[in-house]
C-alpha cells in the first residue's frame, strides 16, 4: 500500500453505523451504507426501483456476509410490493487496483407479472455512455448489456464511451461550425453513432474531419464503418492537411434490416494515436445529388435526413433519459439478475468493449486470491 | 508509471497502518491479509530443495471432443461417398489420444459420431453441464458446420474446428473462423489440431499461475483480465531480504558448478559472483515455493542500482527459463506475461530485450543479460553460452546466450491483455560487447515484411526461436487477444504537408 492509498483509506473512517466494508488484501475499502448505496472515493452509486405498486422507498436491511465462507461482502435486502430487492456487493481484485461488483437481483414475489424500472443514483455530473457510467475520463460504473426493449432509444445518437470535446478543431477556411467540434475516443476505443431509418433503405453518408493535433502522416488513421458500405480508412493529414477540414461520402444501406443505421469511426491496429475522432455527420436521401464541397461548407445541411454537428451543443446520446434505467417485466415468480462493476479507489471500471470480464470470472477472481491468502496465513483461516 | 512517490508531505505507509491499526474499524481482516501477502512464510529453508520444475504449474485440462458426420452411407457432396468414414475417423481418434497423452490433457471424446441435429442438441447440454476448458470438433462432411457454429454459440467454450481436406471451402473456413472463439483447422495435417489443445493448455497454464511481482512497498493480489493469471505484488525488500538468508549450501555450490562447467567460456566473472548468482536462483526458488507461486518478475536493476544485492539474478532467471519457469526482468509484467506465453504455448524460452533499430544494415538489434539457453524447448539440448558479468553495472553473472545464426525468430509483446505485437526474423549474427555496449545478449535480427528496421513496434518484446506467427495469431483468436504486426510499409517515407 503506497501512502497515496494510504490518506484515501484515511478519509473512510469513521465507517458509518450500519455500513458495510468490501475489501481485497492489499487494498483500501470500499463501503455500502446502511441504505443499500454503495460509496467510492468518487461518490456514491444507489439502486432504485419503480412501477406499478412498488414503493420507491422503504426499509433496507444491510449486512455484512462471507460469499462461499470466504470473499467479505454487503448485502442489502428490502421489499419493494411485490418484488424482492437483494443487492450483493463484493470486492474483485481485477489487475491493478480492483473493482466493486454489485449484483442486483429483483424477484417477483406474489404470483403476478410485474413491469418495474430498475435505475441508478449517481453524481450529477456523471456522463452515460453505452453500458457506461463516466465522470472526467474515468468510467465509475461498468453497466450489463441490456435485453431487447429493456432501455428506450432515441431516433438518433452516440452509443459509445467516447468524448465530446467542443472547439477541439482549428479548421482552416470557410466550413460547417462542426469541424470546430469533436468526439473522441480514448485508447483503442471506437465512436459510434445510430440513427433509425426505414428498414432495408439506403442513403447517402458524409462524414467530416478536421485534424487539429498531429502533424505527421500515419499517426491518426481512421477506419470508418457506415452500415452497408465499403469500409473507408483515411489519414485527415495525408488527404487534406492538418486543420483542413474533408469528407468521406458512403452509400450506405441498412444491411441487417433492423431500421437502424450505424456508423462507427476507429483506429486501425498498430495505430501510434489511438485515439479515434469525428466531427460532422451528414445523411441524405439516397436520390439526392450533393456537391462534397457544399456539404463542407454547410450549405446542404437543411437538405440532410439528419446533420450532426458530433460533440458540438446539439448533438446528443442515444439514451434518452440520461440516466442508467432498465425496463424489466418480470413473469410471475421470477427473477431477474444485473451485475454492475463499480469504480473502486484508484480504479476504472472496465470498457466493455475490451474487457472479458464476466460475472462468473469476477467471481471467481475473488475467490482465488482469498483462497491463496488463507492459505499462506492460518489466521485468515481462524476468522473464517 | 513506475514512479516512486516521493512526496515527504505524505503520510509514510508505516505512520498509515500504525492509525489503521489503532483505528479497530474492521480493518483486521485487511491488515493480516496485507501481512499474509508480504510476510516471507517461514516455510522453506535454506537447505531445502525445490526441484524448479515443479515450480511450473500442472492444471487440469479438459476437452470435450466430437466427430461430427451426416447419416450414411453419403451420396455425392464433399468429402464423398468414396471417402472412408470409419478408416479416417479411426486414425483420428488415435492421433487425439496420443496428443492427449502427450499434453497431459483429459479429452473426452463422444463415443458415437453426431450425425443430426438432436446429436448435436444432447451434446451441448452434456457440455453445458460439463463445462471443459476446449471443444473440438471434427468434421467429416461438409454440412455439418451450421452445427459446429451452434455449437459455439449455445456453449460459449473456445472451440476446435477439425476440417480435414474434404469438409470446407473458402466461405466455410472464412465465416466460422470469423467467429471469437473457434479455431479452424482445415488441413489434413494433425500437427495442427495438436497445436490447439497446446492452446487449450497455455490459457490453463496462465490461469493456473500465480505471478510474484517483486517491486515497490505493496502487497496485494489482482488477476488479469482474459489470462485470468494471479499477480501477487509483494515488496522488493522481500527478495534481498530472503537473499540474504540464503547461505551457500551443497545445492548453491551445484548450481554454480553446473554453470560453470556448462559455459563455453567465462569471461569476468569470479568462483563467487558464479555462488553469489546460485543463492539468487535457489531464493528465488524458495519465495515461488512459499507464495505457491510460478513465475516471477522483479525490479531487478532498482535493487542493483540501491546495491541491495551483489549480482543482478541475470543468470539465475537463465536457469529458471530453462525450467520453463517465467522469471521477467525490471519488474515489466506486460514483458513477464509475454515470455509466460512463449513458455506455455511454445515450450521454449525466450528473453525480452530492448531494441535497437541498427540503421546501416537495417536490422534489429535485440540486446538483454539474460535469456533461455534450451531455445528449442524444454526438452531439447541447450545453446551455447559465454559467462559474462553484468554490463550496465559489471557486477555478478549474466549470459551472452549465442543464438543459431540464420535460424527463424518470433518477437511477442502483450501489450495489454488485449493485444499482442507478433513479428518475425531471422537470426543475423551475435553482437559482442564490447565493441557494442548495452546488455550481454545481443542478437541481430532481420526483421519480415518490415521496410524500415525503426518501425518495429515494442519494447522488451519476447525473442524466441522459430516462426511462430500462425499459432501466437491463432492463440489470440481463439481468445479474443487482437493480434498486430509492426508496420509493412515505412513510415518514414514522407514527411507531413506543412
Amino acid at each position: 500500500m503506497n501512502s497515496r492509498r494510504c490518506l484515501a483509506l484515511l478519509l473512510w473512517l469513521p465507517v458509518a453505523a450500519g455500513a458495510v466494508e468490501l475489501q481485497s488484501p492489499g487494498f483500501p475499502p470500499s463501503r455500502m451504507e446502511a441504505d443499500g448505496r454503495l460509496v467510492e472515493d468518487w461518490g456514491a452509486v444507489g439502486v432504485r426501483l419503480t412501477g406499478n405498486a412498488v414503493p420507491e422507498s422503504g426499509p433496507i436491511r444491510v449486512e455484512a456476509v462471507k460469499l462461499e465462507q470466504l470473499i467479505p461482502a454487503a448485502r442489502a435486502v428490502a421489499q419493494r410490493g411485490p418484488v424482492t430487492l437483494t443487492l450483493t456487493a463484493y470486492r474483485a481484485p481485477v489487475w491493478p487496483a480492483g473493482v466493486d461488483v454489485l449484483t442486483v437481483r429483483v424477484e417477483e414475489t406474489r404470483g403476478q407479472p410485474a413491469a418495474i424500472t430498475l435505475g441508478l443514483d449517481l453524481p450529477a455530473k456523471a456522463r452515460i455512455g453505452n453500458r457506461t457510467v463516466a465522470l472526467g475520463n474515468r468510467i465509475v460504473v461498468t453497466c450489463p448489456a441490456p435485453q431487447a426493449g429493456e432501455v428506450p432509444l432515441r431516433d438518433w445518437g452516440y452509443c459509445d464511451d467516447a468524448t465530446s470535446m467542443p472547439n477541439w478543431g482549428k479548421p482552416i477556411g470557410a466550413c460547417d461550425p462542426a469541424f470546430r467540434n469533436i468526439r473522441a475516443a480514448l485508447n483503442g476505443g471506437t465512436i459510434r453513432y445510430q440513427f433509425s431509418v426505414p428498414k432495408r433503405s439506403t442513403a447517402n453518408v458524409v462524414l467530416g474531419f478536421c485534424e487539429s493535433h498531429s502533424t505527421e502522416l500515419g499517426i491518426r488513421p481512421l477506419v470508418c464503418h457506415v452500415e452497408g458500405a465499403p469500409p473507408q480508412t483515411v489519414d485527415p493529414i495525408a488527404k487534406w492537411g492538418r486543420h483542413k477540414p474533408g469528407v468521406l461520402q458512403f452509400d450506405a444501406r441498412d444491411e441487417n434490416r433492423d431500421g437502424k443505421l450505424d456508423i462507427t469511426v476507429r483506429t486501425p491496429a498498430g495505430a501510434a494515436d489511438r485515439n479515434p475522432i469525428l466531427n460532422a455527420i451528414w445523411i441524405y436521401p439516397s436520390a439526392t445529388t450533393v456537391k462534397l464541397e457544399d456539404v463542407l461548407a454547410g450549405s446542404l445541411n437543411s437538405a440532410a435526413t439528419y446533420y450532426v454537428d458530433v460533440g458540438g451543443p446539439k448533438d446528443q446520446s442515444l439514451f434518452p433519459t440520461d440516466k442508467v434505467e432498465y425496463h424489466l417485466r418480470l413473469p410471475a415468480n421470477s427473477a431477474r439478475e444485473l451485475t454492475f462493476c463499480v469504480a473502486c479507489v484508484g480504479s476504472s471500471a472496465p470498457t466493455p468493449s475490451t474487457s472479458a470480464w464476466t460475472p462468473e470470472t469476477l467471481y471467481r477472481a475473488a475467490l482465488n486470491v482469498w483462497q491463496g491468502v488463507s492459505s499462506v496465513n492460518p489466521e485468515s483461516q481462524k476468522q473464517k | 508509471m513506475n514512479t516512486i512517490h516521493n512526496c515527504h508531505h505524505c503520510v509514510s505507509r508505516r505512520d498509515c497502518l500504525k492509525v489503521l491499526s489503532l483505528s479497530a474499524l474492521g480493518t483486521t481482516l485487511i491488515g493480516s491479509a496485507v501481512k499474509a501477502i508480504a510476510k516471507e512464510a517461514a516455510q522453506t529453508a535454506p537447505g531445502d530443495y525445490i526441484d524448479a520444475a515443479l515450480l511450473r504449474p500442472r492444471p487440469d485440462v479438459r476437452v470435450g471432443a466430437a466427430f461430427l458426420e451426416l447419416p450414411r452411407p453419403y451420396w455425392l457432396g464433399w468429402p464423398g461417398t468414396t471417402y472412408d468414414l470409419d478408416k479416417h475417423q479411426n486414425e483420428y481418434r488415435a492421433l487425439l489420444t496420443k496428443s492427449s497423452r502427450q499434453l497431459g490433457i483429459h479429452t473426452d471424446l463422444a463415443a458415437e459420431p453426431i450425425h443430426d441435429v438432436a446429436g448435436v442438441t444432447a451434446w451441448i447440454k452434456k457440455i453445458q453441464t460439463e463445462k471443459p476448458h476446449g471443444l473440438l470438433v471434427m468434421l467429416q462432411h461438409i454440412h455439418c458446420w451450421p452445427w459446429a457454429e451452434s455449437i459455439v454459440k449455445e456453449t460459449g467454450i473456445p472451440l476446435i474446428v477439425f476440417a480435414p481436406v474434404g469438409t470446407a471451402f473458402t466461405g466455410h473456413v472464412g465465416r466460422a473462423s470469423r467467429v471469437p472463439g473457434v479455431r479452424v483447422l482445415s488441413t489434413l495435417d494433425w500437427s495442427a489440431v495438436e497445436e490447439g489443445l497446446r492452446m487449450v493448455r497455455a490459457k490453463r497454464l496462465f490461469e493456473e499461475t500465480r505471478l510474484l511481482w517483486i517491486r515497490r512497498s505493496e502487497s496485494n493480489e489482482t488477476v488479469l483480465d482474459r489470462l485470468g493469471t494471479k499477480v501477487r505484488a509483494v515488496p522488493r525488500d522481500t527478495f534481498n531480504l530472503a537473499y540474504d538468508k540464503q547461505t551457500v549450501t551443497a545445492e548453491v555450490r551445484d548450481a554454480a558448478s553446473d554453470m560453470r562447467r556448462h559455459a563455453r567460456r567465462i569471461v569476468e566473472p569470479k568462483p563467487n559472483d558464479l555462488l553469489n548468482s546460485a543463492r539468487c536462483f535457489v531464493t528465488a526458488k524458495r519465495l515461488l515455493a512459499e507464495h505457491k507461486a510460478n513465475a516471477l518478475s522483479m525490479d531487478c536493476l532498482g535493487m542493483v542500482s540501491a546495491k541491495l544485492v551483489p549480482t543482478p539474478p541475470c543468470f539465475a532467471w537463465t536457469m529458471l527459463q530453462d525450467h520453463g519457469v517465467t522469471a521477467g526482468c525490471e519488474a515489466d509484467l506486460w514483458g513477464a506475461m509475454s515470455l509466460m506465453l512463449t513458455s506455455y504455448l511454445l515450450d521454449r524460452p525466450g528473453y525480452m530485450n530492448d531494441p535497437v533499430p541498427e540503421t546501416a544494415h537495417n536490422t534489429l538489434i535485440a540486446s538483454h543479460c539474460t535469456s533461455g539457453t534450451r531455445l528449442a524447448g524444454f526438452d531439447k539440448r541447450p545453446v551455447p553460452y559465454i559467462l559474462r558479468n553484468h554490463s550496465e553495472s559489471a557486477l555478478g553473472v549474466s549470459t551472452q546466450v549465442l543464438w543459431p545464426v540464420n535460424e527463424p525468430v518470433t518477437l511477442v509483446r502483450f501489450t495489454s491483455a488485449n493485444e499482442l505485437i507478433v513479428d518475425t526474423g531471422k537470426v543475423v549474427i551475435n553482437v559482442d560487447t564490447p565493441p557494442a555496449g548495452g546488455c550481454r545478449t545481443s542478437v541481430e535480427l532481420r526483421m519480415d515484411n518490415i521496410e524500415d528496421c525503426r518501425d518495429v513496434l515494442g519494447f522488451h518484446q519476447v525473442v524466441t526461436l522459430g516462426n511462430h506467427r500462425r499459432a501466437l495469431q491463432g492463440f489470440c483468436e481463439l481468445y479474443g487477444i487482437k493480434h498486430i504486426h509492426s508496420p509493412e510499409h515505412s513510415t518514414f517515407g514522407e514527411k507531413a504537408p506543412a
